[in-house]
């Protein structure tokens, strides 16, 4: 029993560095109809700039993280809409993702070509303890990553339902044609979401990183698990994303113990599969549409 | 107060509006009658910023406002309430108020005219912590005529204020529109209920592809035989040849 619950927490804590990654690539699908293919990547990258700030530059960690999250603002954020977005969705919704698509691949390679090919090494922020609780060991950093990753998706809808600026975000993801009649400036909301995904995807970086080593390749499966969770979630839903990712998370953890290695990988397409036959609209989804 | 001069403009490469030209006075009603597809709602996006606009002139206060965004109209006084439903569904009936004053400089006096639209709306005060899409559609057209007053506009562009209301609610929103009129806010409206729109307005104008092709006192519209063959579906070229 102590093990099971073992096992979940530390699902809801990977899960919760996935609803990072899920929720983000719903806000950009709401905000701009951008379906980002690359989202794995551009959570892999930011890890590569903590360590090419550090190792390479010589920055201390307490300064390199949080000069990843801003350059992963300015670069996955700022430049991803001016130099992708914003010149292929004229072009139609197809385009964009396949170029998302061909931008998840150059940021691979150039890391694989320009810092490394293998695994690197990531400094975990936390100390490598465990902590006793009803007879289960869970590990410190298990706790500090679903409390720092939960804690920014609550600040996220804090801020989204509660300024005048996350409202006019809402407004503008839910019905730009009133945004705009009421004078949002729809373009700034959009950008800003942008902006968020970008530091979304570094702080699910900084966490999940130490997980595992810093890989050219660890987009690969990141990507696709936050397209499940978003998808599991109702797409459209920030809520929605986060019990996604979550669920996604206790799968994961679970199935690594119960079931073969070999069969894990497909347990979060399976879950897509049942889910999508059992309940299209996603779990917490809506049937409804944009209204206009 | 607003006068458009000759107006050519459309989607991309259609053009809607064929030398769209009228001029209507402050503190009136105005209805803008015509066919399904004449144009009506395009004119109001014209005039709102929302149209690609190929030549003439918008004129508000003898001020040329052509090209503005919607953004600068609304900071112009001009408020605009589109056809069809328009509140941002996920987002409490007090909130979407709040937006409709997003571009207000003074937040607290934004707040203190809510307070009053909502006395002025009782319903809005009563839902005001519901999500605007549980709201009925009759509901829902309160509430973005409600936010379109926020900002105290001195020109309002309502466009069908009365479809899928009730008899009642139709003969309130007018009369909400007729308020505002005593109190100095000019109005253009279009309506497909003619008759009763006729009835509560000051003026009336019949567009006809994409042009102004009558353009009087509401009471003489009323009156007016081609008029009332117009709304069987004819046009006013045939009877006049007729
Ligand atoms: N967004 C749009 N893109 C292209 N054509 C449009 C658009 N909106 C309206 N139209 C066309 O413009 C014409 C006039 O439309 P509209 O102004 O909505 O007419 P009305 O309000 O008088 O019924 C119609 O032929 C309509 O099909
Ligand atoms: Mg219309």
């Amino acid at each position: 029993m102590s093990e099971f619950f073992q096992l979940i927490v530390s699902g809801l804590s990977t899960g919760s560095i996935y609803a990072l990654a899920a929720v983000g690539f719903t806000l950009l699908w709401q905000a701009s109809q951008t379906i980002n293919f690359a989202q794995g990547e551009f959570v892999m990258l930011p890890a590569f700039l903590v360590l090419a700030l550090s190792v390479k530059l010589g920055f201390p960690l307490w300064l390199a993280m949080p000069l990843a999250i801003i350059l992963a603002v300015l670069i996955l954020g700022v430049l991803f809409k001016r130099l992708v977005v914003e010149p292929m969705i004229k072009h139609g919704t197809l385009p964009l993702v396949i170029a998302t698509i061909a931008l998840g691949v150059l940021l691979k390679e150039m890391v694989k070509e320009f810092y490394s090919p293998l695994g690197q090494p990531f400094p975990s922020l936390f100390p490598q303890d465990v902590v006793t609780i009803f007879g289960a060991v869970i590990s410190i950093p298990d706790i500090a990553n679903f409390v720092i990753a939960m804690g920014a998706i609550v600040a996220l809808q804090l801020f989204l339902g509660g300024t005048r600026t996350g409202r006019s975000m809402q407004a503008t993801a839910q019905n730009p044609d009133v945004a705009q009649i009421l004078g949002v400036d729809i373009k700034r909301m959009v950008l800003y979401t942008f902006m968020i995904n970008g530091a979304l995807a570094a702080i699910a970086s900084i966490l999940i990183t130490p997980i595992y080593l810093a890989k050219f390749s660890n987009g690969e499966t990141l990507g696709l698990i936050a397209f499940i969770a978003a998808i599991v979630g109702g797409f459209n839903q920030i809520r929605g994303a986060l019990v996604g990712g979550l669920l996604i998370g206790i799968i994961d953890n679970l199935s690594a113990t119960y079931v073969s290695a070999e069969y894990r990988q497909a347990l979060p397409l399976i879950l897509l599969i049942v889910i999508i036959l059992i309940r299209p609209q996603g779990l917490l989804g809506t049937s409804e549409g944009r209204t206009v | 107060m607003l006068e458009l001069k000759d107006i050519y403009g459309g989607y991309g490469k259609i053009t809607i509006l064929n030398g769209t030209s009228f001029k209507i006075p402050r503190a009136s009603i105005t209805t803008v009658i015509g066919p399904n597809g004449a144009g009506k709602s395009t004119v109001f996006k014209a005039i709102f910023g929302l149209l690609n606009i190929h030549s003439g002139q918008i004129l508000l206060e003898g001020t040329d406002v052509t090209g503005r965004t919607p953004k600068q109209m609304i900071d112009a006084g001009v408020t605009y309430v589109p056809q069809g439903r328009n509140v941002v569904p996920q987002l409490s009936v007090y909130h979407n108020l709040e937006l409709g004053g997003i571009t207000a400089r003074d937040q607290r006096k934004l707040r203190d005219r809510i307070e009053q639209v909502m006395d002025q709306f009782p319903m809005l005060r009563e839902f005001r912590n519901r999500k605007a899409v549980e709201l009925s559609g009759g509901q829902q057209k309160q509430l973005e005529v409600a936010r379109a007053l926020l900002l105290d506009p001195k020109l309002m562009l309502v466009d069908e204020p009365s479809i899928g209301l009730s008899p009642n609610l139709v003969k309130d929103v007018f009369r909400t529109l007729q308020d505002l009129r005593d109190q100095g806010v000019t109005i253009l409206m279009v309506e497909q209920n003619a008759k009763s729109a006729l009835a509560v307005s000051d003026y009336g104008l019949v567009l006809e592809l994409g042009q102004a092709r009558m353009h009087d006192e509401a009471a003489k519209l009323l009156a007016d035989p081609r008029v009332g063959h117009l709304f069987l579906g004819g046009h006013i070229d045939e009877e006049e040849t007729a």
